[in-house]
């Protein structure tokens, strides 16, 4: 009586629920069809209709931008207002945050759908949105947290369901990720360059990359299932404990294996381990979410054949366990040097999208679409229909890619009996996964037709019902007793947790002699860490889940572990450059500087390189002292070493088309070590030969030959003929045509700009440089306009083409001579030009 | 029914959701301290001990690999640029390369090949041709108006192209400040 005398009814904002879910399916089904039209591109090159606007290296980024941020973002953020309002009992905290926070993310996907297919990119995978985009979206995410940390504050529940650990770590781990990747230099209000290159860009990228995966496609949805499920089918969760386990092990060890996509790249070896075996130490803790979504259903199993919510979690649950077994086989290195820049992981990825958050997200809109709407679903007929085509659609989509991936990554390892390859051309493979492109592009058909099916079932239910607004009678409250915050955080979980972490990193970085002492050191620890756990009377982490503030603070704590420990080491390697007097030394009388670079073991040439090189007269002496074996080891290597040297003007403009016509969806820049590939494209990639790539350009997949050595391969006239039409010199290709950059105009104006940009983030270019930059441009563009001239091609010295053609040029090729150099030299330069470019006085 | 499954129910809910107080599966905890083991001593034998096959030195066994394929093909033929290129990408033959060069040549040549009595042979240019074949043959033959012994009348013709093998991929091309330049600067 006296409980019921203090309750009070709280209204929960449902209007934001149905707000977010309409824009999830229409989002929804925009990124799936863009994503059948790519499909057909892959098929039928003419699907590309020859304009800029429509080639699939600009549509492809709309469509995993629109699958990842419009579908599944929109469709979290409904999940995540229904669910955290109800297990909080609670209203969102201020129904203004709510709506800005819908706007703006509906507006951040328009950005999109517009600037992506205009070229606008900063072609880094899924963080390709421009720095005022990232502006509205980090609004955005602003509005979102701010709104949900008020709503705990204002909760009358006082412990987190598990649904909200997961929130929560979605919540925090997302800004971390977006800030640090996103860290962009503005040229103009459209154009940024990253303040990262080569492959300090390339860990940042896919630190970013693969816990985008972890903390948008995966964390968040996993909150929604363990409120969805039990929901749904009416029974307890499985195991609390293994909640508890699993998302700890999660959210702590996701960051650590981001390098799993760059393995056999110039990533140390030591982080591509470290990739390796938290990608595989992943699987447990991923497998406890599968576990607990699919145990839960115990004794509901009947309900399986009535209700296709219940189908939809299945399935999707059976896939997320299935997606995150491929993930750590697919990081095993050996598994990964067959399948890594092949289709397979493209059959990864979609079994997730597609199988997990497709499937979840119909599963809750059908559960959710009818109480938003005080109704009955329309047809459960439709959506059963819906079910077994979209799980068609899946599998075809998915065993296809599988098989194209294997058979992509044993063609081009395939060698002949007497060692080389035995389908040299490229495109052999390419003609070969013809119809497994054909099978792709119509599961996946099937799959959009589903969600055709189920957008038109959910307006009728809609339609059938009225918008409805729920209600709960709770007591209010206004604090909760329990231990403080600070309390909680220096509790001893925490404290033997963090002394583990401290032991196993020093395991990690332990000589031969001590790893023995740290090995038993971190076993002791373990060992007083399940004694203690044994012992504890009082649940420590029952206390936590009261104290929204220690849980949260604890939850940073966790993820920002990882990515310290892995990209601080990478980051200060920059400053191993050798600033000493024999550095000042070679750098004042001009000297090899590679050489030194190589013998000081770094990958960074901010120091030394700086004005050496630049006219493309290396002379031939080197700092005294130089430890011969790391030169050893550099000379093996067929292409003589040599630090990097900035980009022309025109070959940093045509960089800089190559990114915006999103090249790196096809073709990557990264040649493993590996006899396959070095007989295919030439030498392997080395770290030190991208340290101006700002942005880096691996790629992550081949459905074209890697570039990184192209220049020098082919005459001038190859690339103009092979842009213009890929077919004339590689039939079979599925490339684009571009021959609409025959006829743009490059902005010469802008080069200094960018130049100066570049120069600020460290790229060695001079103050002369950079104000010649529109001159110098010209004047490469010219030399290659009169080669082409000279055979018969009329082409105007400001088309983009040339800009293209003249970096394609450069590619992989270390120091070239500058224009000037060239308007001397008979010939676009002569490969290994830097180090073997003609000799000056000190010769004589 | 398994031990881990006492379906106690905590008696607590949230919005209705119960959850259960059963153990962990064991084979699930066992797929988790059996990766965890498995990565310590994974990095401990690869990383810090250094017994493992990190991907560019699994690389150059390919390659040597190949080229000693390739080298048991070319059997019986003449030796060829090609030929003393494959050597050089067998470790052990250069490694014995090394051994012999550091024996006979370094009085002359000094140890990092650029040059005293003998002529530097880091730099790029090259008194009597720098192609392989074109050091094989100075060695075999030597320059006797200049001091080069004919190294062929004493050594065999494996170890002349192990030390050619050494030359090609570990002076050749290092461009070490040393003695001045002499002869023709290479093409290229």
């Amino acid at each position: 009586m006296t409980t019921d005398a203090l309750k009070q009814e709280i209204v929960y904002d449902d209007k934001i629920v149905r707000a977010f879910i309409v824009a999830s399916v229409a989002f929804a089904i925009v990124a799936m069809s863009v994503g059948v039209l790519i499909a057909i591109q892959l098929v039928f090159w003419q699907a590309n209709f020859g304009t800029s606007w429509t080639a699939f290296g600009r549509l492809r980024p709309l469509h995993t931008n629109a699958a990842i941020f419009a579908f599944v973002g929109n469709m979290m953020f409904a999940g995540i207002y229904y669910s955290t309002q109800r297990l909080i009992k609670a209203r969102m905290g201020s129904d203004g945050l709510s709506w800005l926070h819908f706007w703006t993310w509906q507006i951040a996907i328009l950005g999109a759908a517009v600037s992506l297919p205009l070229g606008l990119t900063q072609a880094k995978e899924y963080a390709e949105l421009i720095w005022p985009i990232d502006i509205v979206i980090a609004v955005s995410w602003v509005a979102f947290s701010v709104n949900f940390f008020w709503a705990l504050a204002k909760r009358n529940e006082k412990n987190l369901y598990v649904s909200l650990w997961f929130y929560i770590a979605t919540i925090v781990t997302i800004p971390v990720l977006f800030i640090v990747n996103n860290l962009q230099l503005p040229t103009s209000f459209l154009h940024s360059y990253p303040i990262y290159a080569g492959v300090q860009d390339a860990l940042v990228q896919w630190w970013y990359g693969h816990n985008a995966v972890g903390f948008f496609l995966t964390t968040p949805i996993l909150g929604i299932m363990y409120y969805f499920i039990p929901k749904a089918c009416g029974r307890p969760v499985y195991s609390y404990r293994l909640s508890v386990v699993h998302f700890w092990a999660l959210i702590f060890l996701y960051i650590w294996a981001g390098p799993h996509h760059l393995l056999f790249t110039a990533l140390p070896d030591w982080t591509q381990s470290t990739g390796m075996l938290f990608s595989l130490i992943l699987l447990a803790p991923s497998w406890g979410g599968m576990l607990n979504g699919l145990l839960t259903l115990r004794g509901a199993w009947d309900k399986l054949k009535t209700d296709p919510v219940l189908k939809f979690f299945v399935v999707a649950i059976t896939f997320y366990g299935m997606s995150t077994f491929e993930g750590p086989l697919l990081s095993i290195k050996s598994v990964n040097s067959l399948a890594h820049y092949t289709d397979w992981i493209i059959g990864h990825v979609h079994g997730g999208t597609l199988g997990w958050n497709g499937f979840m997200a119909a599963g809750m809109f059908y559960w959710l679409v009818p109480r938003l709407f005080g109704t009955k679903l329309w047809s459960t007929q439709l959506a059963d229909a819906h079910f077994w085509t979209g799980t068609f659609g899946i599998l075809l989509y998915v065993v296809a890619m599988w098989i194209s991936g294997i058979n992509q990554g044993l063609y081009w390892r395939a060698l002949d009996a007497e060692g080389f390859l035995l389908y040299p051309d490229f495109v052999e493979w390419l003609i070969s996964a013809r119809f497994l492109y054909l099978m792709r592009m119509i599961g996946g058909t099937v799959y959009l037709l589903g969600f055709f099916a189920m957008a038109f079932n959910l307006v009728m239910t809609a339609r059938a019902g009225k918008p409805v607004t729920s209600a709960d009678r709770v007591v209010i409250r206004t604090g909760f007793e329990g231990p403080s915050t600070w309390e909680l955080i220096r509790g001893w979980p925490v404290v033997l947790s963090l002394l583990i972490v401290v032991a196993t990193i020093l395991f990690g970085i332990a000589s031969p002699l001590t790893q023995g002492a740290v090995a038993g050191f971190l076993a002791s620890l373990v060992i007083a860490a399940i004694l203690a756990v044994g012992l504890g009377k009082e649940n420590w982490h029952r206390l936590l889940e009261g104290r929204p503030l220690a849980f949260t603070i604890l939850t940073v704590v966790a993820i920002l572990i990882g990515g310290l420990a892995e990209l601080i080491p990478s980051v200060i390697i920059r400053h191993e450059v050798p600033i000493t007097p024999q550095a000042a030394e070679a750098k004042a009388a001009p000297t090899d500087s590679s050489a030194a670079l190589i013998a000081s073991g770094t990958t960074d040439a901010p120091g030394t390189s700086g004005t050496t090189d630049a006219s493309g007269t290396s002379g031939t002496t080197a700092p005294p002292g130089m430890p011969a074996a790391p030169v050893k080891a550099a000379t093996n290597a067929v292409v003589s070493a040599y630090a990097q040297q900035p980009y022309s003007p025109l070959e940093l403009t045509g960089r800089d088309i190559y990114i915006r016509e999103g090249c790196f969806n096809c073709h990557t820049q990264m040649i493993r070590p590996m006899r396959h590939e070095t007989l295919r494209y030439g030498e392997y990639s080395r770290a030190e030969e991208f340290v101006y790539d700002h942005p880096f350009q691996w790629g992550s997949r081949r459905i074209g030959p890697d570039l990184h050595r192209v220049g020098g391969k082919y005459p001038s006239l190859w690339h103009y003929i092979h842009m213009r039409d890929p077919r004339a010199t590689s039939p079979g290709s599925t490339m684009p045509t571009y021959r609409f950059l025959t006829d743009a105009v490059v902005d010469f104006d802008a080069i200094s700009r960018k130049m100066e940009a570049l120069r600020r983030l460290g790229v060695p270019y001079s103050e002369s440089e950079i104000a010649t930059a529109a001159q110098t441009a010209r004047s490469q563009a010219l030399l290659l306009a009169t080669d082409l001239a000279e055979q018969e091609i009329e082409i105007s010295t400001e088309s983009e083409l040339l800009a293209v053609i003249a970096y394609l040029q450069r590619l992989g090729r270390g120091p070239q001579p500058t224009a000037l150099e060239n308007a001397a030299a008979p010939e676009i330069g002569t490969a290994g030009g830097g180090a073997e470019a003609p000799e000056t006085a000190e010769v004589n | 029914m398994a031990k881990h499954l006492k379906d106690e129910v905590f008696d607590h809910e949230y919005d209705g959701i119960q959850e259960y107080d059963n153990r962990m599966p064991n084979w699930w905890l066992w797929l988790l301290y059996g990766t965890i083991v498995y990565s310590f001593l994974y990095w401990g034998i690869v990383h810090t001990f250094e017994k493992g096959t990190l991907p560019i030195e699994a690389y150059r066994a390919e390659v040597a690999k190949a080229a000693e394929a390739q080298l048991a093909r070319m059997e019986g033929m003449e030796i060829s640029d090609e030929s003393l290129v494959l050597v050089s990408q067998i470790p052990e033959r250069v490694e014995a390369g090394s051994r012999i060069w550091t024996q006979n040549c370094v009085e002359c040549h000094l140890a990092d090949g650029s040059g005293s009595i003998g002529p530097n042979l880091t730099d790029r240019y090259w008194l009597h041709g720098g192609n392989p074949l074109n050091i094989y043959a100075t060695i075999m033959n030597g320059v006797p108006e200049k001091g080069m012994v004919a190294w062929g009348e004493t050594m065999s013709p494996t170890k002349i192209q192990d030390v050619t093998a050494f030359l090609i991929s570990s002076i050749k091309g290092k461009q070490l400040p040393g003695k001045d330049p002499q002869g023709e600067p290479e093409e290229g």
